[in-house]
């Protein structure tokens, strides 16, 4: 068989075109691209690809259908594994999961899964194509906690089992990080939002600006629900506990992509959330937020540093992302940490920084960074983005103190993501600390299971 | 621009309360079932506008009422909206609400908007909770007082200064404030306003060795602890304005760093402003 080695390659918003705009870069592929795209997969007996997929998409029927241009039936599979097939396959991280382990890639390049599952469920958005079943209407109620794909995932299953679901969000808007996290030129909103209206059209209740353990108490939720699901994330803000971390122009990843994604401050002054980016942002940290964060800045209008420890090849986030930064402008500056911001007049007006050089991997199987002694160097910059990550937020766990965690705040749970308390399961990140959409999500469904057999097992209504 | 109507938060009332403070009462069934003392809400006109951290004056029925002042773009824009129109999301109860117990002779202090709804909510809190309390209003001058009636006939004790002494005493509230410490009558203090008066109160105080709450504002988005843009640092501690105050010990807080902070967005205020005249003292800063 003849087997073509290359990718059908994606077409890409132009470089100048991208930098001043929010626009989305991948422009997907056309229906005769996504063909041929699809036309590559050899149709593997053991299909690799679909074991290394966390939530286990039959991908091998997935691109068959697709190489025979049956475009429904392609979404109705992801559907069967997936229910936002159209953000995962934009910001899974393929390359480290169904496509790394791809038979073609030992040849050549890998299927473009990712980008064949947008283009279907894209091709489904904009022919109105929806899955269509039969709810069989249940009496018991389950509450879910969070918006984002965890808890999302939890609430399609659930309310198609038939169960009630009503979806508590402490924002003005739903979708947890896919709304007010990842940026637009990754995520179009419109996709994220159509995805959410799913959920409303099959009957799940989602409501808004409800701070769980705030203004609707857990004790509430448990007296009314049978069943409740948490999928809080892990929101907060880490900070580097340096000097300088007080000065204005500094601020975490959060708040900067906040701003820019939840209030819509690159809108400014259409929009009235302000974002100040002035001329020379350094990004700490090198995972998919530092790039969020960077590519952002950068179509802000600044000049924009990556300020990493380790090098290029160890950085943590997407593929696509580091190629697309890079080819943006984003300057790279690795083997350095960062020592001190420094200030005049309460504005960051640059960094001090410590080289650092590569020694034995650590835990995470990446060679450790070990700074250079006597090898501190300052650069200036006036906006400094910390993006090291995030960690459970405290304010629903101060909350909810008979609630088991860790010690760094990540819920405790079982296998069947059940928590100390009876009739309470968690996924996503509140119990990772930090990990994928598509890790939420698969625990998202896997909690939906767990609650359904509690609630079949349980057979009556009652309170939690 | 066109407003989303949202029947749960229309405004029910607003009044002018002095040339540049208003009132506003809305609907807002959800943080009036629970606002407690010392929580505040936050505020989202529309589609469009930026989340705004507010004071909440009282809770009655499914009514808040706040005090805004004209200031900034946000502000202004909601004194151009009617009763009858509605705001998108008027969020919380936010914040911690303060510490209910009986401290003996309590002082409430306030010289500024924000501080002035406070001083109502803690006034009354206070009392129920069996408190001898003295609450006490400084403003400009004597067009500007508000709301006086109230707080005088509820309060055991108030004072009201003016700096330029048109009515009440003249001065600021940190200067009465001194001669009841002076006499030993106080065993415990909450202020809101002006972060610098909060400053200097906190120094009188300490001197004084009279515990001294002060409400602090920082910069907010989502006050639930995501975006550490409220952050201030307590005894060198970082905590989060919106989950761990908006209270904190007045004697442990760096008021310098508190009015550096609230100043980062000036200019985009005054962009956002327009054609709008930026000027006058506000909530936390000049
Ligand atoms: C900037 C950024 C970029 C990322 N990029 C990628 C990527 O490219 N690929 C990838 O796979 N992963 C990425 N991730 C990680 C991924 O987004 C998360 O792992 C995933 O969103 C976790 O989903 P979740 O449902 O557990 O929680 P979240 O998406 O965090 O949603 C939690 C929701 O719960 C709400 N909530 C919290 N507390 C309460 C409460 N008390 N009451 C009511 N609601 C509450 C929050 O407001 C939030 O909306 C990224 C993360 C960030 C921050
Ligand atoms: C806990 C808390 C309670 C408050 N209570 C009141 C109140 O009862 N009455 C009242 O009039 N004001 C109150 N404020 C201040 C109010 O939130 C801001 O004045 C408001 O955001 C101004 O918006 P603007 O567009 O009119 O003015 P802008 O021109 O945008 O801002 C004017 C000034 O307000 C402050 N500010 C701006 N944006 C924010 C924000 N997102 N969060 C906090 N401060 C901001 C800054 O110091 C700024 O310089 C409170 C603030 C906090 C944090
Ligand atoms: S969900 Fe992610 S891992 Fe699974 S097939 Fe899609 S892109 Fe690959
Ligand atoms: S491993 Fe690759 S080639 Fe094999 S079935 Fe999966 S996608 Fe097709
Ligand atoms: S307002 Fe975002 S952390 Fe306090």
């Amino acid at each position: 068989m003849d087997i073509n080695k290359t990718r059908v390659p994606m077409r890409e918003l132009p470089v100048e075109d991208r930098i001043k705009k929010f626009d989305e870069v991948p422009l997907g592929y056309t229906e005769e691209q996504a063909i041929a795209e699809a036309g590559r997969c050899i149709q593997c007996n053991n299909a690799p690809c679909i074991r290394d997929c966390p939530v286990k998409i039959d991908i091998k029927t997935f691109l068959k259908q697709v190489a025979e241009g049956k475009f429904k039936e392609a979404f109705l599979t992801l559907k069967k594994d997936n229910p936002i097939p159209a953000i995962a396959g934009r910001v899974c991280p393929q390359e480290s999961q169904c496509e790394s382990v791809c038979t073609l890639g030992k040849i050549g390049d890998a299927a473009n899964i990712g980008k064949l599952e947008s283009f279907a469920a894209d091709w489904a958005r904009k022919n109105n194509v929806r899955e269509e079943f039969d709810i069989e209407e249940k009496p018991q109620k389950v509450a879910v906690i969070g918006t984002g794909p965890a808890s999302i995932s939890c609430a399609v299953d659930l309310r198609k089992n038939g169960y009630k679901v009503t979806m508590y969000e402490a924002l003005h808007k739903a979708g947890g990080v896919l709304q007010y996290g990842i940026p637009e030129f990754r995520l179009p909103r419109d996709v994220v939002d159509d995805e959410l209206s799913y959920l409303t059209d099959i009957g799940v209740d989602i409501r808004l600006n409800r701070i769980i353990g705030q203004n609707v108490s857990f004790e509430e939720l448990r007296s009314e629900y049978d069943a409740i699901f948490i999928g809080t994330g892990a929101g907060a803000p880490l900070f580097l506990g340096i000097d300088g971390e007080k000065l204005n122009g500094v601020y975490s990843a959060n708040e900067f992509l906040i701003r820019v994604n939840l209030m819509k401050a690159y809108k400014f002054p259409q929009y009235d959330t302000p974002i100040k980016v002035k001329d020379k942002v350094g990004v700490i940290g090198a995972g998919n937020v530092a790039m969020d964060a960077a590519r952002s800045a950068l179509r802000l209008g600044a000049e924009v540093h990556v300020l990493y420890r380790r090098t290029k090849n160890e950085a943590p986030a997407r593929k696509e992302e580091l190629r697309h930064a890079i080819e943006e402008g984003i300057n790279f500056v690795e083997l350095v940490a960062p020592k001190r911001i420094l200030g005049k007049d309460g504005w960051v007006k640059g960094i001090e920084l410590i080289k650092m050089k590569l020694g034995e991997p650590d835990s995470s199987g990446r060679p450790r960074p070990v700074p250079i002694d006597v090898s501190e160097f300052t650069m200036d910059l006036d906006t400094v983005v910390v993006a090291l990550g995030t960690k459970p937020n405290r304010l629903f766990l101060s909350r909810t103190p008979e609630l088991k965690t860790t010690k760094k705040g990540v819920i405790t749970v079982d296998d069947a993501l059940a928590t100390n308390i009876e009739g309470v399961f968690a996924g996503g990140d509140a119990i990772s600390g930090g990990s994928t959409v598509i890790h939420a999500l698969g625990e998202g469904r896997k909690a939906a299971k767990s609650i359904d057999a509690y609630l079949s097992d349980k057979g009556k209504t009652g309170s939690v | 621009m066109q407003m989303e109507k949202n029947s749960e938060h229309e405004i029910t009332r607003k009044e002018n309360l002095n040339s540049a403070d208003y009132l506003v009462e809305v609907k807002a069934p959800l943080v009036a079932r629970k606002f407690k003392s010392g929580n505040f809400v936050i505020f989202l006109l529309h589609e469009k506008g930026e989340r705004i951290p507010m004071s909440v004056q009282r809770a009655e029925g499914d009514k808040i009422t706040v005090f805004f002042k004209k200031l900034g773009k946000t502000s202004r824009e909601l004194d151009s909206w009617n009763v009858g129109d509605s705001i998108k999301s008027v969020i919380g109860p936010m914040g911690n609400a303060i510490e209910l117990k009986k401290y003996g002779n309590v002082v409430v202090a306030s010289d500024l908007v924000c501080g002035h709804a406070e001083n109502y909510a803690a006034v009354k809190a206070l009392k129920d909770a069996g408190n001898h309390v003295i609450s006490m209003q400084s403003f400009p001058t004597k067009d500007d007082v508000y709301p006086r009636k109230e707080l005088s006939t509820m309060a055991d004790e108030y004072y009201l200064t003016t700096e330029d002494g048109s009515e009440g005493i003249k001065g600021h509230y940190t200067d009465v404030l001194k001669g009841l410490l002076d006499k030993n009558k106080v065993d415990m203090v909450f202020a809101g306003g002006e972060i610098p008066s909060l400053g200097k109160l906190s120094e009188l105080t300490k001197r004084y060795n009279i515990p001294t709450m002060v409400t602090l504002r920082q910069i907010m988005i989502d006050g639930t602890g995501m975006c550490g843009a409220c952050r201030v640092f307590i005894d060198g501690e970082m905590k989060l304005t919106c989950i761990d105050g908006p209270m904190f010990d007045g004697h442990k807080v760096n008021f310098e760093e508190v009015i550096a902070r609230l100043g980062m967005f000036r200019e985009e205020e005054s962009v956002a402003m327009d054609n709008y005249n930026n000027r006058g003292v506000h909530c936390g800063h000049k």
